[in-house]
């Protein structure tokens, strides 16, 4: 659906995106991370068209975007950062106004917006004044705006920033109902926006893409080793020397807790080594209270890679 | 085409929606409303019937247009920048010379409605006139036809101003400025530099003098060029603006 190759965006002064390449395939929802000012606002402004490119080359949907960006248009749906709206318009009024725009066809136009409305759950504030209405109903506008042509791929630009938890559920919900029916390029900076909705993950930092690939395998990747926490009551060296010795396992830290119970980190060189700390246990007659596998999270994977780590692609 | 009508539908209708019309439309008709009572003082008290169309297009008011026009103009492509909406506007299949054209063209039907009043001044005249002749309509007619011609220009220049910044304030000041500098150098170069030489020349390109002899019903095909003409010139040059100003 997407495929970006070789782009280079350079501004006055700074190279906003470096020679960048990607590709996104139909029906695919892909979340594009990145810190503030890694070039994620640049890289969307150019695949819509907006902003001309320094080199390299964008397709959507087969089509040039510097050579046809009328076909390209038309086949995207583009919620811009921050949501732009008309505040002096209706809802309905700037609904219809949009449709006429991006061309649909005056037969199809009534029904399409109410089809919008309702997948969007304007139906009620058709007649309200855009200026109005609440930060979570205006981007809610947008969605519906970027929706109401039927185009092939979703482009949102930080879709949820600015709402309150509640509204960000609701805006993401939907966004999960959309991804049924359409290609969806979610740029956030929010992780649990991603983790919550998107299959596969692009990482963009300083310009540059620095790791491509699925939330589970970004994470493999990036972490060899698993962490394991456990509490038991033990004699101190020899729960230390018999956990040394099992296989692919070594003592990160340990401490005595004030109650007398040991409290111990291990370092597992793979996932699933619960049961054997579990059976050691057993075997050692040691009493145990805890015993659990630390997650890394995908907040961890992304500090790691655009910290300036080296990439995983 | 579309969506040439759909931009200037949209431009239009947001013209009546700011309460900046409004107080435009006030202010012009208050100028030209009183500019019409002093027209009439005049003739009662024997000036020549001829004065009365020159002085309903031009003389003070066109020293008006100066601010009356960047007031409308402003907001063209300044609030666009400002709302982000330039940027959701140019990523539908509109391009950016549409784009200019149907502002421009939803601007100059509101200036035209600015100067409505103009029939009814004409209406009470022949109501007044003991004269079959008086008033002049053709003399009416192609000083509607300068004014409008004179408006196109200054709506270019007001909307090239606008699309420079995001700022209205900004676009409305430098647009007046632009206007006024342009404006009192040729109407002094045309009245009173003291060379005829560069007098002639001021008078070829004065907008003072152009509105004078429209009113007067005479149409210079050369005059029409010069403002056709340079409309398209500023309006292409806003649209490059609009083209290449984007971040």
């Amino acid at each position: 659906m997407i495929k970006v190759s070789g782009v280079t965006k350079k501004y006055p002064g700074r190279l906003a995106v470096d020679h960048i390449s990607f590709e996104v395939a139909r029906g695919e929802i892909v979340g594009f991370l990145g810190p503030n000012g890694a070039g994620k606002t640049t890289t969307m402004r150019m695949l819509t068209g907006y902003l001309p490119m320094n080199s390299g080359r964008i397709e959507v949907a087969g089509y040039d975007v510097a050579t046809q960006p009328k076909e390209v248009r038309r086949r995207i749906g583009y919620l811009p950062e921050n949501c732009p709206l008309y505040p002096e318009m209706r809802v309905d009024e700037y609904l219809r106004f949009r449709a006429e725009l991006k061309g649909v066809k005056p037969s199809a136009r009534r029904a399409k917006i109410n089809e919008v409305k309702e997948q969007c759950g304007l139906t009620e504030v058709g007649k309200r004044i855009i200026g109005q209405l609440s930060k979570g109903y205006r981007q809610r506008v947008g969605l519906a705006d970027s929706l109401v042509h039927d185009p092939d791929l979703l482009v949102l630009d930080e879709p949820t920033v600015g709402l309150d938890p509640y509204q960000i559920r609701q805006v993401r919900e939907l966004i999960k109902q959309l991804s049924e029916k359409h290609t969806i390029l979610l740029c956030t900076h929010i992780l649990p926006e991603v983790e919550a909705i998107c299959e596969r993950i692009l990482i963009i930092n300083e310009g540059k893409i620095v790791a491509a690939d699925t939330e589970e395998n970004l994470r493999k990747k990036l972490h060899s080793c698993t962490m394991i926490e456990l509490e038991v009551k033990a004699g101190k060296e020899e729960a230390l020397a018999r956990i040394d010795a099992l296989e692919g396992m070594d003592v990160h830290t340990c401490s005595t807790l004030p109650d007398g119970w040991l409290w111990i980190e291990v370092e597992a060189d793979a996932t699933e080594m619960c049961v054997e700390l579990f059976k050691l246990a057993v075997t050692a007659g040691w009493a145990l209270r805890k015993l659990s596998e630390q997650e890394h999270s995908l907040e961890d994977t992304f500090v790691q890679i655009t910290r300036g780590t080296e990439g995983v692609k | 085409m579309t969506t040439f009508l759909s931009v200037f539908k949209k431009e239009l209708r947001t013209c009546f929606l700011s309460p900046i019309a409004f107080v435009v439309i006030f202010l012009f008709w208050l100028l030209t409303g009183l500019n019409f009572w002093w027209l009439l003082l005049q003739l009662a008290d024997g000036e020549p019937l001829t004065t009365a169309t020159p002085q309903i297009f031009g003389g003070l008011i066109s020293f008006a247009l100066l601010v009356i026009v960047p007031l409308i103009t402003m907001r063209l492509f300044a609030e666009e920048r400002k709302l982000g909406t330039l940027e959701a506007l140019l990523t539908t299949p509109l391009t950016a010379t549409g784009l200019v054209l149907a502002k421009f063209a939803g601007t100059l039907v509101f200036y035209a409605i600015l100067w409505l009043p103009v029939v009814a001044y004409a209406m009470i005249l022949q109501k007044l006139s003991p004269m079959e002749q008086f008033p002049d309509f053709g003399a009416l007619r192609a000083g509607f036809f300068g004014i409008m011609l004179v408006g196109g220009l200054y709506i270019a220049i007001g909307l090239f101003m606008s699309s420079l910044t995001s700022n209205q304030i900004v676009a409305a000041f430098s647009g007046s400025a632009l206007l006024s500098v342009l404006f009192f150098s040729l109407l002094f170069m045309a009245y009173t530099a003291p060379t005829s030489d560069v007098r002639t020349v001021g008078q070829y390109f004065s907008s003072f003098t152009h509105l004078f002899d429209f009113s007067r019903g005479v149409v210079d095909s050369r005059t029409v060029m010069l403002y056709l003409s340079g409309t398209v010139w500023v309006l292409f040059a806003a649209v490059r603006v609009v083209e290449s100003k984007r971040a």
